[in-house]
């Protein structure tokens, strides 16, 4: 038939000139952070910059090395990360199960809506002390408290998604007789799914904040501990080597969310 | 033979300004294999008419039987105005669709959806995602999708609307072609008056709000039928011209009611 001039989109071959301008942004890219260190280094060496607030990046590097070489930064940045884990398990899959419900039922919105309003703009860092009182100091309190972020923005993210499926698509399923099942499976969930990862990622944000606040106030490990303990120590290279794990898990599991939403949304156009 | 009866079918909407009646007292009969075309004015209720048929939308009162022949075949499939494509399945998995629904097995919906991937001529796009699409061949898919799940009755809701005049003709003629395969009864909304007479065996013009049946005009062209030659035969354009002074009054007279129903301000 007639798709001569029909043809699948993404054929077009990038002109030279664009190529190279996107080599150039990303060579800017690339560069500009290490200026800056490099700057950062330059001025503490002249002292400029003082030294007991900005260590130079090289003493960092070294304070870095020796953390991980004594075992005691893997310890930490694995207690976090696992607490973060666990706390994404528990408040993601039943914030994911109860979205698609209230997206698609009238009934589920009428009932819970106004309750999820009304809790979601308590902040989560003023519900710590109730947290610990009832999870204890261990563990537990750090993953609750994550799950409890998590669990907000995977919710509206993911009702919010169903919501806004084209009715056009629900019309198919009906008019092709779909049961309800059939309907949250074929048509609500892959149609929430872009937005289900939007809330995802707002949810590692969330995450993150929550696990440091929370193992800063009462912790024997994890990386908010660290940064704290040596804040009491007046260990300020210790400090900056928390925030550089903190930046490097967040930076790794983003690009992890990225991989998994592209394997399960092959359909989306991408840049 | 009857395949859809409509007696006294009245549809109203409620508003925020008051009911307001989309179809009033329609009767109608569809027959069996037949192409039946609904001609008029924007706002007729011609879609109200056909989501009806197609389950999407009760009716306020009168009566709606669709014959059936076969208890295992759905009533109906539609081909929607918009863009109905899952986004989220490949061409292959949403023409199987329908199928799917109805719990066929996996060996036969994949023969029956090679053999309409063949007929609307996209075998090579069967594991594309819509996005890599043309706006024609996506329209192709959800025609393919509502042949492959074997209805009763198709509906079509100006399918072709939103396409380009050219891409239009071409669709129109695939059309003709895989429905003269099997002659299925067909209800197809249009507001092209040349998409009507080219399509139809018989059309059904509307009046303006609400929609009633203004007159039931036979095509006598036979088929198959060459659309290209028909517009030259003299017949052809009597009958556009027939048709046309039927919808002219109820053009104008939905002009003035919008015109009347405009208040400043609101």
């Amino acid at each position: 038939m007639s798709q001569a001039s029909e043809r699948l989109v993404p054929r077009t071959p990038i002109p030279p000139s664009t190529r190279r301008v996107a080599v150039g942004e990303q060579l800017i890219a690339m560069v500009s952070p290490l200026l800056l260190i490099a700057l950062w280094e330059g001025l503490v060496r002249i002292r400029i910059l003082d030294a007991r607030f900005f260590p130079a990046p090289s003493s960092i590097v070294g304070t870095f090395a020796g953390l991980i070489a004594s075992g005691e930064l893997l310890l930490h940045a694995g207690a976090s990360l696992k607490r973060v884990l666990l706390g994404f398990l528990v408040g993601g899959v039943p914030a994911l199960t109860l979205g698609l419900a209230m997206g698609l039922s009238r009934w589920a919105r009428a009932a819970l809506n106004p309750i999820i309003s009304a809790t979601y703009p308590i902040p989560k860092s003023a519900i710590l002390p109730l947290v610990m009182l009832i999870f204890g100091l261990g563990d537990a309190s750090k993953v609750v408290l994550v799950a409890i972020g998590v669990f907000y923005l995977v919710l509206i993210n993911t009702m919010a998604g169903v919501l806004n499926i084209q009715p056009i698509f629900l019309d198919v399923g009906r008019n092709f007789g779909a049961s309800r099942l059939q309907v949250f499976r074929t048509i609500a969930l892959p149609g929430a799914l872009p937005m289900i990862f939007a809330g995802l990622r707002l949810g590692l944000g969330i995450g993150l904040i929550l696990i440091v606040i929370a193992e800063i106030v009462g912790a024997r490990s994890g990386i908010g501990y660290m940064i704290w303990q040596a804040w009491t120590i007046f260990q300020v290279e210790r400090m900056y080597v928390g925030l550089v794990v903190i930046a490097i898990l967040g930076w790794l599991a983003a690009l992890i969310l990225d991989a998994v939403e592209r394997a399960l949304i092959p359909w989306s156009p991408r840049r | 033979m009857d395949k859809i009866v409509l007696s006294g079918l009245t549809k109203v909407f409620p508003t925020g300004y008051g009911p307001v009646a989309a179809l009033s007292s329609v009767n109608l009969v569809v027959r069996e294999g037949e192409f039946f075309v609904l001609l008029g004015p924007s706002g007729c209720g011609k879609t109200t008419l056909v989501r009806i048929m197609a389950g999407l939308e009760r009716r306020t009162s009168g009566e709606m039987t669709i014959a059936r022949t076969d208890a295992g075949k759905p009533l109906t499939a539609m081909v929607f105005q918009e863009d109905s494509v899952f986004p989220w399945m490949t061409v292959e998995e949403n023409i199987g669709y329908g199928l799917w629904i109805q719990g066929v097995p996996r060996p036969v919906i994949a023969r029956t959806v090679s053999l309409y991937l063949e007929k609307v001529g996209l075998t090579r796009f069967a594991r594309a995602y819509p996005f890599q699409l043309s706006g024609g061949m996506k329209k192709r898919t959800s025609v393919a999708r509502a042949f492959a799940a074997d209805p009763e009755v198709l509906l079509m809701d100006e399918p072709f609307g939103e396409l380009d005049e050219q891409t239009r003709v071409l669709l129109q003629a695939e059309l003709v072609k895989i429905w003269d395969e099997n002659r299925k009864t067909v209800v197809f909304i249009t507001h092209s008056i040349d998409e009507a007479v080219v399509l139809a065996d018989r059309i059904l013009v509307m009046t303006a709000a609400p929609g009633r049946v203004k007159a039931v005009v036979e095509v006598p062209f036979p088929r198959p039928r060459q659309a290209y030659e028909m517009r030259a035969d003299p017949a052809y354009g009597r009958l556009i011209h027939h048709l046309w002074g039927l919808l002219r009054e109820e053009v104008l007279k939905a002009k003035a009611e919008e015109a009347a129903a405009y208040v400043p301000g609101i």
